[in-house]
């Protein structure tokens, strides 16, 4: 699914990292960072007070004040600084005092200007969601970060308590750095959005800007490059975020007699697949019946999925038959896949099943407050309705590695895998 | 047209026998009810609670009905326009039109739900709080679906296979669903061992008169979600049991009048009324089947998924129509357990006590009006039970030598 142009979000992630990591830094990385987690707990203790005060002056004057914006901008860029070190997005060891551009991962953010004062008054109410959002993703902010003693033990609540996604990423990507010494893009760019979409939370909470958080991973990740395209893939209609109201609020008890029938569906797919990986592992290439069969299972889960956590609007057949679902998915076509990777297809899986279930969090929480935007707007909000898309798209590329419908592994990336160059050419000749 | 005429009447005469040979019953025909004074059993107190509980709850039902009839009508009407929702096919659409007429249903139906909670609560027969109950129906809506489902995936594939005559393989696939329910029910509940051992030594004696032994007796906590007595007869075979609620068990009744309400539900498995029951469905699917395969032809009969509304007004509708005579049939079954219950226990005294218990415990009216009579009491009135004992003791004293 691609994503249509909209104003960009005033704060902005940049990321320059080169995905090299030093191992010996990573090996020790929560313990390197004990000063920065100290130097944060205090910073955070004063950045309160500082808000408080500019929250009466944003609220009287209709802007921030100008020295307390910039206060607080060095404060939230040394959190994003901090949390890019912790979550292994970035190598070097960052700076204490959130100099902008000195950083691998850095956030750019907005000069104090008006805001709307209806929103400041209501300010913390407002940024519930998108905490809660940010909790899921990762990328914690001062507060988080709170050293403190709780029956003789010390907490480093921070980055790991919060942040499912990229604490996930971080713990995967500190086993493959100090294996081949270099961060996989996929877990950099999946703990990048989580940093990102922290960052965003954390300015419009401490009233660096009035605009909302945007979730969606296109344009947090704009200065990202692509991934390679990826076999399996959502293919649809992005710009429909239409949504029929009467659906959407009994969308759970209209989706049961679909999850009824997944799970008988489900029963016979484990035993195609038992089956299948046989099959696979004897010959290299799947059995074509059992792969038809698993194939359509697993877009139907997509369907299935779609309609439940309101990425799409309309009721999904029951079929998993391609092309009759706005958001669908694009399956390979049976071919040769590698024993070993077959034989061990279920232990290979155990990283990306915990990325999905990371992933699986935030899902649940946007759907919650999809549900209820959508109920009152008809209409899904952009960002968290990409947000999910993405991790549908991760879930099914999931599927369909575990059911040995391809044996390229799921790419975390946030991102829509780019097309080779070749079929771009292919693509312009069409249009 | 003398072969359809011919038709006709041999399809009429098979119900016919059928239902007569439901009907059959071991109450003696010879048997006259004496009428009973109501003030003579019951305080003026008691019976102005039961009557004012009952006419607030009659209108919420009525008005509930209403509601239920003009949405449904306006969803036959416009509710094909939901179709524009679906991604799923004639079939899948068909199943998303189902299940949003009565979703919306529901959602009317909320402020009388919610009313009728209130009603019950102020009387102390509920104990669900309001969120809970707007939120467990909500939930609750999931089971529906599924059934709903099933059965339109059932009927709109017969009537894309089998045409405008889907209804005569539908009718045995949801009589055969309603024979697989009433097996398996059993086994849904939770449900726990019946403790009282005296209780527990009357109805191995009361088995064993009956002829049904070995049929589990077993309690039901229902305590924190109402205060009203119950017990139930269940299952087919070797799923068959009798539940007692635990309001019954360990309510305001003594033992003798526990054992009538075991006497009772043995009697309804000792006379195979849930088998009854169940050809009771069967007489009625056949017909009301074919009712709406006919009236939903004019919306191009149910494999159009735009037939889906109308065809669920015209089933809410029949099973408005047929409540009536459903009441008929069920009181006749009750009665008949009733009857069991006395011929078993010889204690007429107890099942008079029993039901006197039920007025103040159930807020039950012992003669209702006519419209509550006919639409809602699925038993005897507590007057028509007091007057089945006393009936009993007299027949039971001209047969005795």
């Amino acid at each position: 699914m691609e994503a249509h142009p909209i104003e960009s979000h005033p704060v902005r992630l940049l990321v320059e990292d080169d995905l090299q990591r030093s191992r010996l830094t990573v090996f020790f990385r929560l313990l390197l960072a004990i000063p920065h987690l100290i130097w944060i707990t205090l910073w955070t203790i004063a950045i309160f007070f500082v808000v408080f005060v500019n929250w009466f002056v944003t609220l009287v004057a209709g802007r921030p004040a100008k020295t307390l914006h910039g206060w607080t901008s060095a404060y939230v860029r040394y959190a994003t600084h901090l949390n890019a070190y912790l979550y292994l997005t970035a190598n070097p060891y960052p700076g204490f005092t959130g100099e902008e551009g000195e950083y691998p991962i850095d956030v750019v953010l907005p000069e104090p200007g008006p805001q709307k004062r209806w929103k400041t008054l209501l300010r913390l109410f407002l940024a519930i969601p998108a905490l809660l959002v940010a909790t899921a993703l990762g990328g914690g902010f001062g507060g988080g970060f709170g050293g403190g003693s709780r029956h003789g033990n010390t907490q480093y609540s921070g980055a790991f308590s919060r942040g499912a996604l990229a604490a996930t990423c971080a713990i995967l990507g500190w086993f493959a750095v100090l294996a081949r010494g270099r961060m996989p893009k996929g877990l950099r760019d999946a703990s990048a959005y989580g940093v990102g979409y922290g960052a965003q939370t954390a300015a419009y909470l401490f009233l660096l800007t009035d605009r909302y958080p945007d979730a969606d991973p296109t344009a947090l990740l704009a200065t990202v490059e692509s991934p390679p395209q990826h076999p399996v893939r959502l293919v649809g209609d992005a710009d429909d975020l239409r949504f029929s109201r009467v659906t959407v609020f009994f969308r759970l008890p209209l989706a049961v007699p679909h999850i009824v029938w997944l799970l008988l569906w489900g029963i016979v797919t484990f035993f195609a697949v038992v089956a299948n990986w046989f099959v696979t592992l004897f010959r290299g290439t799947p059995a074509d019946g059992l792969h038809g069969f698993i194939s359509r299972y697993v877009r139907y889960q997509l369907h299935v999925y779609a309609f439940l956590y309101l990425v799409a609007n309309p009721f999904p057949g029951f079929d998993g038959a391609p092309g009759r679902y706005p958001i669908d998915l694009v399956l390979p076509a049976r071919g040769r896949q590698n024993r070993w990777k077959t034989g061990f297809r279920i232990i290979l899986a155990i990283p990306a099943i915990l990325v999905e279930t990371a992933l699986g969090y935030g899902l649940l929480i946007a759907a919650i407050f999809t549900w209820f935007v959508a109920l009152v707007r008809g209409a899904a909000p952009w960002g968290l309705r990409n947000y999910s898309a993405y991790v549908l798209r991760y879930q099914a590329q999931t599927n369909a590695y575990v059911t040995l419908l391809t044996d390229a592994y799921p790419h975390a990336s946030p991102l829509e895998g780019a097309p080779p160059p070749q079929q771009e050419l292919f693509a312009v000749a069409a249009a | 047209v003398t072969r359809r005429l011919a038709l006709l009447i041999a399809l009429a005469a098979a119900w016919t026998a059928g239902a007569w040979f439901l009907w059959q019953s071991v109450i003696p025909s010879s048997l006259r009810l004496p009428h009973v004074d109501p003030h003579r059993y019951f305080t003026s107190a008691q019976l102005h609670a039961a009557s004012s509980f009952t006419s607030v709850s009659d209108v919420l039902w009525a008005l509930g009905i209403v509601t239920e009839i003009v949405v449904l009508a306006l969803y036959a009407w416009r509710g094909h326009r939901f179709a524009r929702e679906s991604a799923a096919g004639p079939i899948g659409t068909g199943m998303l039109l189902g299940m949003l007429g009565f979703a919306l249903v529901w959602l009317a139906q909320v402020p009388f739900t919610v009313l009728d909670l209130w009603w019950q609560r102020r009387h102390g027969l509920s104990n669900v709080g309001y969120v809970t109950a707007v939120l467990g129906g909500w939930l609750g809506l999931g089971a529906l679906f599924v059934f709903l489902s099933v059965a339109l995936a059932v009927v709109m594939g017969l009537a894309r296979l089998l045409g405008e005559r889907w209804w005569i393989a539908a009718a045995p696939f949801f009589v055969g669903l309603a024979l697989l329910f009433a097996f398996v029910s059993p086994w849904l509940d939770s449900t726990h061992r019946l403790d009282d051992p005296q209780l527990r030594a009357t109805v191995a004696r009361f088995e064993r008169i009956e002829g049904v032994k070995h049929t589990p007796v077993v309690v039901a906590d229902v305590r924190d979600t109402t205060s009203l007595p119950n017990a139930e007869a269940e299952g087919l075979g070797p799923s068959r049991r009798v539940v007692l609620w635990d309001t019954l068990v360990y309510g305001p009744f003594t033992e003798r009048e526990l054992a009538v309400v075991v006497a009772h539900e043995l009697g309804h498995l000792a006379r195979h009324h849930i088998w009854k029951d169940v050809g009771w469905y069967a007489l009625f699917a056949f017909p009301g089947a074919w009712a709406i395969a006919r009236i939903t032809r004019r919306r191009g009969g149910m494999t159009q998924p735009a037939a889906v509304p109308l065809a669920l007004f015209v089933l809410v509708v029949l099973g408005l129509l047929a409540m009536p005579l459903e009441n008929v049939i069920t009181r006749h079954m009750e009665a008949e357990a009733d009857w069991m219950a006395l011929r078993t226990t010889h204690d007429p005294a107890a099942a008079i006590g029993l039901f006197r218990g039920f007025v103040p415990a159930t807020l039950e009216e012992p003669s209702p009006s006519t419209f509550d009579y006919l639409m809602l009491e699925n038993h005897p009135t507590i007057a028509q039970r007091i007057a089945m004992a006393l009936a009993w003791k007299r027949y039971a004293a001209a047969q005795s030598p």
